[in-house]
């Protein structure tokens, strides 16, 4: 902590310290939102999970088995206990642990988010930089219209738009199927292609306007930008090296906030590919009622959000001096 | 009083009218800048005349009762403008229908979240201190939430039904509303006109309600239609994956679910809903834009 501090300063220290705080309290309140949200849905849990035919004594045991019957409290503070230590417990409908269900699962979702985040920043950086070299002119125009369709189709709509192109029409990429990567790496991202891109297209739109319109703003205003005039640089090594890293600080914010939204995408994205990732898995022990998982997932996916928005948060403290002065009031 | 509220934002210049821009260039701007905003105004009432005014004075086949005889006609078939579905349902009349659902859901969800949310935000950022901080640490909570995926959660428990999907989206819009309203109450706390209502006595509520809500109003209409246009498109995609407005009710959503499983033989079945969507969320969101480019003071 010493060393910390006399690195960062007093002052970045207590932002840091005040930062986390409120990360874990969030964290705390995500758990029991979740908890309470699913446990005041009406339906038993002991009724679905036995089915039809179930007596009253069955349901009633299976509540007994299931600690169901205790007071709220004392069942989520029960759970809350073992979450942090990373025990979900079992599946109710499978019996399987958690953790190896997770474990399969996480790495096929967390593969997609990577690929989506790749692919839009490949395209983003280019086609904004193009668009801000010579604002107003015909790229400019053409791109900043795409962004503006490309953020009113619907991801479904979009999936269903490139299997019909690519699946249907063309027959170059597989519409659905997953292959893992370690039995076929090249099968494995070709069926990757098309879920990772409609991820992708519309975080494309999104940062590419914002990415153009921080550009356009810095080459017309920023002082640092005429001291590089001034000096003879040419304008689009300008752009690349003076304006492009200014603005690169606010893109990785914007992908940090963005990892929810994403996740959430994931869902109906891996619903229509099939792949068999934490999205799909959500879905399925939510129409089981299967509420242990439903219930890790969730609280997996938000404290994930939360760490992803603590961690840009605290990097961007950390890389740029200017936002160190600035007292934080979250 | 001096009236300092809406109608000074109404006239006030538009950043568009630079001296030095000749008349005639003048002109064609005011012209576009016009367009920009009527266009999509129209489109939006034309999909509220056509969904819930058409039906009602002119004969539209009924969106669930279709003839197994009239199964998967084409496009501009006779008696079926769009044709029909493979369950024999007029493809327009469902349309129309499922166009109503969009149309309550997304102007359902975004007035409870106006209201609730707006409110709420008002009230945090006029007031300060532990309210603020109270309000403002719960609705981090609830932004830190995979939303769809507890919409998607409540809807399966409650049912799958047009008023639960609202009740879930109403739900979870209040955080952003409330966020937004927050911050632009914040911006106008100091303003001179406030503290001129203060110091002539006005109460809290009257300031709040009588010369900050006025004000903060163009910024929440701006993100109200771009709501809406979010909300449409939740209710979409819940129900395609089943969990939305169950069949035989019509949506645009579960149309183009039951297009999917058609892909390969009628397309139009996806594509036709599809690009109603699209055109709806498109009008919404280059309204928004519009609106904000018009109103919203810098």
């Amino acid at each position: 902590m010493r060393t910390v501090k006399r690195i960062l300063g007093a002052r970045v220290t207590r932002v840091v310290a005040a930062r986390l705080g409120q990360s874990v309290f969030v964290a705390v309140g995500v758990t029991f939102l979740t908890f309470s949200l699913l446990n005041m849905l009406p339906g038993s849990t002991a009724a679905v999970l036995l089915g039809e035919g179930a007596t009253d004594a069955d349901i009633h045991n299976l509540e007994l088995k299931l600690h169901l019957d205790e007071p709220f409290m004392v069942r989520y503070g029960d759970w809350l206990a073992h979450a942090v230590v990373g025990n979900f417990g079992n599946s109710l409908s499978g019996n399987q642990p958690l953790s190896s269900i997770l474990g399969q699962r996480i790495p096929i979702t967390l593969e997609l988010i990577v690929l989506a985040f790749a692919l839009s920043l490949a395209f983003t950086i280019p086609v904004a930089m193009l668009a801000a070299h010579k604002p107003g002119r015909l790229i400019d125009k053409l791109s900043m219209s795409t962004s503006m369709i490309g953020l009113s189709v619907p991801a479904f709509v979009l999936a269903l738009l490139l299997i019909l192109l690519f699946s249907v029409h063309w027959k170059v990429l597989p519409a659905v199927g997953y292959t893992p990567f370690s039995q076929d790496p090249l099968q494995n991202l070709r069926g990757m292609v098309l879920p990772s891109a409609t991820l992708a297209f519309p975080l494309f739109c999104h940062y590419t306007r914002i990415l153009r319109a921080d550009l356009v703003d810095q080459m017309a205003t920023g002082e640092f930008i005429l001291a590089a005039r001034a000096k003879g640089l040419a304008p689009f090594r300008i752009l690349l090296k003076h304006a492009l890293r200014n603005s690169s600080f606010g893109l990785v914010t914007l992908v940090g906030l963005n990892v929810g939204t994403m996740i959430g995408g994931t869902v109906l994205v891996e619903q229509i590919f099939a792949i068999p990732g934490i999205g799909q898995e959500l879905l399925l022990s939510i129409s089981n009622r299967d509420l242990v998982v439903v219930e890790a997932i969730v609280v997996m996916l938000a404290v994930a959000v939360v760490a992803v928005n603590l961690v840009t948060d605290l990097l961007y403290t950390i890389i740029d001096p200017r936002v160190r002065t600035v007292q934080s009031n979250g | 009083m001096v009236d300092v509220s809406g109608a000074a934002l109404l006239t006030a210049p538009s950043p568009a009218d630079e001296p030095e821009v000749s008349t005639e260039r003048q002109v064609w701007r005011r012209i576009a800048l016009g367009a920009e905003l009527w266009v999509p105004a129209g489109v939006v009432v034309f999909l509220l005349l056509a969904c819930f005014v058409w039906p009602a004075v002119h004969h539209v086949p009924d969106p669930t009762k279709g003839s197994l005889s009239d199964v998967n006609l084409g496009l501009f078939s006779p008696h079926h403008l769009l044709g029909t579905d493979p369950l024999g349902n007029d493809v327009l009349s469902r349309l129309l229908y499922g166009g109503r659902v969009s149309l309550e859901v997304g102007f359902g969800s975004t007035v409870v979240g106006l209201t609730v949310g707006g409110g709420l935000g008002l009230v945090a950022g006029f007031r300060g201190g532990w309210v603020e901080s109270v309000v403002m640490r719960v609705l981090d909570v609830f932004l830190a939430f995979p939303s769809l995926v507890l919409t998607i959660a409540i809807t399966t428990y409650l049912g799958p039904s047009e008023l639960h999907v609202i009740y879930a989206i109403s739900f979870f819009s209040i955080p952003a509303f409330a966020r937004l309203a927050r911050s632009a109450t914040q911006a106008t706390r100091s303003q001179t006109y406030v503290t001129a209502a203060r110091l002539s006595g006005a109460k809290d509520t009257s300031i709040m309600l009588g010369h900050i809500a006025p004000n903060i109003l163009p910024q929440m209409i701006t993100f109200s239609l771009l709501h809406v246009a979010i909300a449409i498109t939740v209710e979409a995609s819940l129900s395609f994956l089943g969990l939305g407005v169950p069949p035989p009710g019509a949506s645009w959503g579960n149309m183009i679910e039951l297009g999917q499983q058609n892909i390969y033989g009628r397309p139009a079945l996806i594509l036709v809903p599809s690009l109603l969507l699209f055109v709806t969320v498109m009008a919404l969101n280059l309204l928004g834009d519009a609106v904000r480019r018009r109103w919203v003071a810098r």
